[in-house]
């Protein structure tokens, strides 16, 4: 486990914001909610959608950048003095943020963990979001017709993972909420005994 | 049902690279076109040459469409024989379409990349359809 896990100051600020944009847990943990505590079992939450979506842009994001680079070393030359710091700094950004993405996405969906997933979805929203729609509606950096055609599969997978991720985010919190209020039945059923256990489930 | 093997995402980055390039020659039609035409060509020739090729781009993004419908809802990413068809096709499709762009081909050439390279496939994928949802064959 030690190897996939966020350090710990970080997994506390993901998680303050996984409670700030999806309130299910906070007000369910501040007792204001009725929550209708309906049977779980042993229901896997994660969001199917989104770990395809996962899986091929996995596959896709190598030929993206090999693409993007060859192109934009041909038509480096004839860019702005401006626009070859930008594009240069904006691709690096990229290729840094979708690797740290894609590994947090993976990792929290198929492990339902909500600090990692939060990360994901922080990072597609507020970088790859605004950074992919960038590159592919900016004239000045002179875009190339293949390079619209790379950059538009490369928003789609991004927007689609926005709203993927932001279901699958709600679903695994509130989720996380029934978990909590029915454990606290299992703690209570062995005090019966005249002896206290604690609950062995993990 | 077959585990996923490499099938699956060979079959979505052919059928990717397939739309790519198609998207790309919608910007890039007019050396083709001008290919297919005479050496002193009216606008109209011209137009009428454009407006076909622009058709059978349009086509084949609808038919790629269709098809990676079929194959993110399920029906037919886990069908061996279709996975095949359709990465082989698409795979030509590709390659053709590169050549189609470089050396210039004419603009009529590639009707019968659409024939083989995005009809055939949708014809194999609506009949997996059919058959998955029409006659429920797992």
């Amino acid at each position: 486990m030690a190897a996939g896990q966020l350090p710990p100051q970080l997994r506390q600020k993901l998680t303050s914001f996984a409670e700030f944009a999806f309130p299910a847990a906070r007000a369910a943990r501040e007792g204001r909610e009725h929550h209708q505590l309906k049977s779980i079992g042993n229901e896997l939450v994660s969001n199917l959608p989104l770990q395809m979506a996962l899986y091929f842009n996995v596959f896709y994001f190598p030929f993206w950048l090999v693409t993007a680079i060859i192109l934009l070393q041909l038509k480096f030359s004839s860019l702005d003095e401006f626009y070859k710091f930008i594009t240069v700094t904006v691709y690096v950004v990229m290729v840094v943020v979708e690797i740290v993405r894609l590994y947090l996405g993976y990792l929290g969906n198929l492990q339902e963990k909500i600090p990692e997933l939060a990360g994901f979805w922080l990072l597609t929203i507020v970088l790859q979001f605004p950074l992919s729609f960038f590159i592919l509606f900016n004239e000045a950096t002179m875009i190339l017709p293949l390079e619209r055609a790379i950059h538009i599969v490369m928003a789609i997978f991004v927007l689609f993972e926005v709203v993927c991720g932001y279901f699958a985010i709600k679903v695994m919190s509130s989720h996380q909420v029934t978990k909590f209020h029915l454990r606290q039945f299992d703690d209570l059923q062995y005090l019966d005994d005249g002896q206290t256990r604690w609950s062995t489930e993990a | 049902m077959a585990t996923v093997n490499g099938i699956v995402p060979a079959r979505f980055l052919t059928l990717i690279a397939h739309l790519i390039i198609t998207i790309n020659l919608y910007w890039t039609r007019r050396d083709n076109v001008e290919a297919c035409l005479p050496e002193t060509y009216t606008q109209d020739q011209y137009n009428q040459k454009d407006t076909e090729l622009l058709v059978g781009l349009s086509l084949a993004l609808a038919f790629a469409a269709v098809e990676l419908a079929g194959f993110f809802t399920g029906i037919s990413m886990f069908l061996p024989t279709v996975g095949m068809l359709s990465t082989a096709a698409h795979a030509s499709a590709a390659v053709s379409l590169s050549y189609f762009v470089f050396e210039q081909w004419e603009c009529d050439l590639y009707w019968w990349v659409f024939g083989f390279c995005s009809a055939f496939p949708l014809v194999v994928e609506i009949g997996a359809m059919i058959a998955i949802l029409g006659f429920k064959k797992t």
